[in-house]
């Protein structure tokens, strides 16, 4: 591997992107997990109805065909997106639509006695949410959720077909100056995306191994 | 009735209850007076826990009103006429109201200390100071000082049921509703629980609700009976004549049965 | 702006480029459910080397983007002698890809059999063979066909990835279309509520069939 030495500073670019981008959606996935989460829940079924078609759409429809959907259909709507923003609209939408199921089946999950001893000792609804029902039903939502940080950042991997310059896309870039290496270059790549991707694993199972502490 | 000497505290009229087109309760009139001592006794799915569930606000009345301390639980007035109440509503009237439940339903990811002093906090709004020292003098009182720190997960089913015994007691409710608190324990451990509601019984000032299969108890602890059956409430007395001169047929039955298993 | 006329006269098509796109997702499909059983037997296997390899060799395809798989497999190879077909390479990443997930859930149905279905094929003298083809298989896998079901519709939704190696399936179709007539947004539509019909169709199939067998 001595010889792949200089293919490392395009792909440390690359890679760069790559994390960023990662983090951009993640950040929208994790907001409309929860929007959509609560709202499936809503009392109200016009949002219920709502945020059911969204989830159903998003994870119905292939996450690629959502991407170039955005970026080469929307603006014959008149709606131009830099390739960043579709990729994180696309990434961020489609994986808060799994993440939402998430969100919705942690906090079914709770037992009703939970729910009644809130009302019983007089707690707001609010209250009873944010104090009593989400924190034990984060600790069931977090390996979901760790499952799903990874396949986001698998899934960034897209967006070098929509001119990105993620590590990817770079792979692609120097395969056209030297293709007798392009086993080397993907074979390199898919150790840095394995590289990016493991700390997660372990992270996650760290926080769950932590979050089960004393509860048992 | 000679109990309710004071305006009665809880005023159930024609209350009707029904899951469905399945009848729970129907047309229930009750009161309770401050600090009256009621055991419910029946067999099971006679309505008696859906009784406590509908007062604790865990059920809405399908007809019938509910009333706390002269104001209406499930409806208030608005132009005169009687409206469904919000949760605002709800949340002014609940405040009167305790609940200890069968299955404990402690917050499993709080410490002990925590599960007693949360609502005080946060519903109350004491300092943290005040909730801490109300809630272990009532973790004292029910002989669990020792377990501040641990876990629901960590306790009895009897200990369980103690805590949750002082949960609902740091709130200071006038009413407080006990539903079956010692079903789902082990006989061992039925003793501890009994015990401490006893104590809290003798204290008075409380009115109690006590649903529940323990005959020995009830007679003991209550100041009068009521005996459920097919969503009605059949009978009504002191303990003595509930128990040594029970005059409708279906009571007579309940109690053979009981004391033959 | 969208012109109905243009997306029938497209539909033929798209629904001819549908039949790659399935068949894609079959082999593949085939594919990885042999895979993933080697893989889950693999991981049991009593030798060390076999067992720790086999979990790397999981979480190493778990944690890496198919995409970059694919062009490992179709740019790559060919560098080192071995020429693969669009749909060979397609096939082959997905297969190699979901032979990873198929195999946790294959895991996690072995590790269902009861303890004594173990001990009373011992007890019984079966081979090891036949222990595991009678016994302990028909048991671990019955119970986690809906999960393989939901896999194969997750499978599906990945195929257009397929399309960046120059598969001509039903997304790289729609891009064709749209690269001559620039109505990307008929094509693109059109191939997305095709996935939503089929991908929503068959998971309500699927859950059908779930409730169907849990009651029996």
């Amino acid at each position: 591997m001595m010889v792949s030495v200089d293919l490392l500073p395009l792909l440390f670019q690359g890679a760069a992107v790559t994390l960023q981008v990662t983090a951009l959606s993640m950040v929208v996935a994790f907001v409309l997990s929860f929007a959509a989460g609560f709202a499936r829940l809503s009392r109200i079924k016009s949002i219920r109805v709502a945020s059911s078609v969204y989830v159903e759409v998003f994870r119905g429809t292939s996450l690629l065909v959502q991407l170039f959907w955005l970026f080469f259909a929307l603006p014959l709507l008149g709606i131009e997106l830099t390739a960043l923003v579709a990729g994180v609209m696309a990434l961020g939408l489609n994986y808060g639509a799994y993440g939402s199921e998430v969100v919705r089946s942690a906090i079914l999950a709770i037992p009703k006695g939970q729910t009644e001893a809130s009302i019983a000792l007089n707690m707001s609804p609010w209250l009873r949410m944010r104090r009593v029902i989400l924190p034990q039903a984060l600790a069931i939502m977090l390996p979901s959720f760790g499952n799903l940080a990874i396949e986001l950042l698998k899934g960034t991997s897209l967006i070098s077909l929509i001119t990105m310059a993620d590590l990817t896309y770079q792979g692609m870039i120097l395969r056209t100056f030297d293709s007798s290496r392009t086993f080397e270059i993907f074979g390199l790549i898919l150790v840095m995306y394995f590289v990016m991707a493991y700390p997660l694993t372990l992270f996650m199972r760290w926080l769950e191994r932590r979050f089960s502490a004393g509860r048992v | 009735m000679e109990f309710v000497k004071d305006a009665p505290i809880v005023r159930y009229r024609k209350v009707s209850k029904s899951f469905g087109d399945r009848p729970i309760l129907k047309e229930i009139n009750l009161d309770i007076a401050p600090g009256e001592k009621i055991a419910v006794i029946g067999p099971s799915g006679s309505g008696k826990t859906t009784l406590a569930r509908l007062l604790m606000t865990l059920e809405e009345p399908t007809s019938g009103t509910i009333e706390v301390d002269g104001n209406q639980l499930w409806h208030k007035t608005v132009q005169g006429k009687l409206v469904r109440a919000d949760e605002k509503h709800l949340h002014s009237i609940r405040g009167k109201i305790g609940m200890v439940f069968q299955h404990f339903n402690l917050f499993p990811h709080m410490s002990i200390l925590r599960n007693v002093t949360e609502a005080p906090i946060h519903v109350l709004g004491l300092d943290k100071e005040e909730a801490v020292e109300r809630a272990v003098s009532m973790l004292k009182k029910v002989g669990l000082a020792d377990k501040l720190d641990q876990y629901p997960a960590q306790l009895s089913g009897g200990q369980k049921q103690r805590v949750a015994i002082a949960r609902a007691l740091v709130m200071r409710p006038k009413v407080m509703l006990f539903d079956e608190v010692t079903s789902a324990l082990d006989p061992e451990l039925v003793g501890e629980v009994l015990t401490v509601i006893r104590e809290i019984a003798e204290e008075g000032e409380m009115a109690m609700l006590l649903i529940t299969h323990e005959m020995e108890f009830a007679r003991d602890v209550a100041d009068r009976i009521i005996f459920t059956d097919g969503g009605r409430i059949v009978e009504q007395g002191t303990p003595e004549q509930i128990f040594y001169r029970p005059q409708s047929p279906r009571l007579i039955t309940f109690l053979s049965r009981f004391r033959a298993g | 702006m969208w012109s109905w006329s243009f997306t029938w006269s497209i539909l033929p098509q798209i629904l001819e480029a549908m039949k790659t796109t399935i068949l894609a997702t079959i082999v593949g499909f085939a594919f990885a459910l042999v895979g993933g059983l080697v893989l889950a037997l693999g991981r049991r296997a009593k030798n060390r080397a076999i067992s720790l390899g086999t979990a790397g060799i999981v979480e190493f395809v778990r944690s890496t983007p198919l995409l970059v798989q694919l062009y490992f497999l179709f740019y790559g190879f060919p560098a080192i002698g071995i020429s693969l077909s669009p749909f060979s390479a397609g096939v082959l990443g997905l297969g190699i890809h979901y032979s990873a997930y198929l195999s946790e859930v294959y895991r996690s149905g072995i590790d269902a059999v009861p303890r004594g279905q173990w001990e009373a094929s011992k007890a019984l003298n079966f081979s090891k063979g036949t222990m595991w083809r009678r016994i302990i298989l028909p048991q671990a896998i019955r119970p986690v066909i809906p999960v393989l079901g939901n896999y194969l519709i997750v499978m599906f939704k990945e195929t257009p990835v397929l399309s960046a190696i120059t598969l001509v399936e039903m997304l790289l179709t729609a891009k064709m279309i749209g690269a001559e007539s620039f109505r990307y947004l008929e094509a693109f539509t059109l191939v997305g509520i095709l996935f939503l019909i089929l991908s929503y169709g068959s998971s309500l199939l699927i859950r059908r069939l779930e409730l169907k067998w849990s009651r029996s």
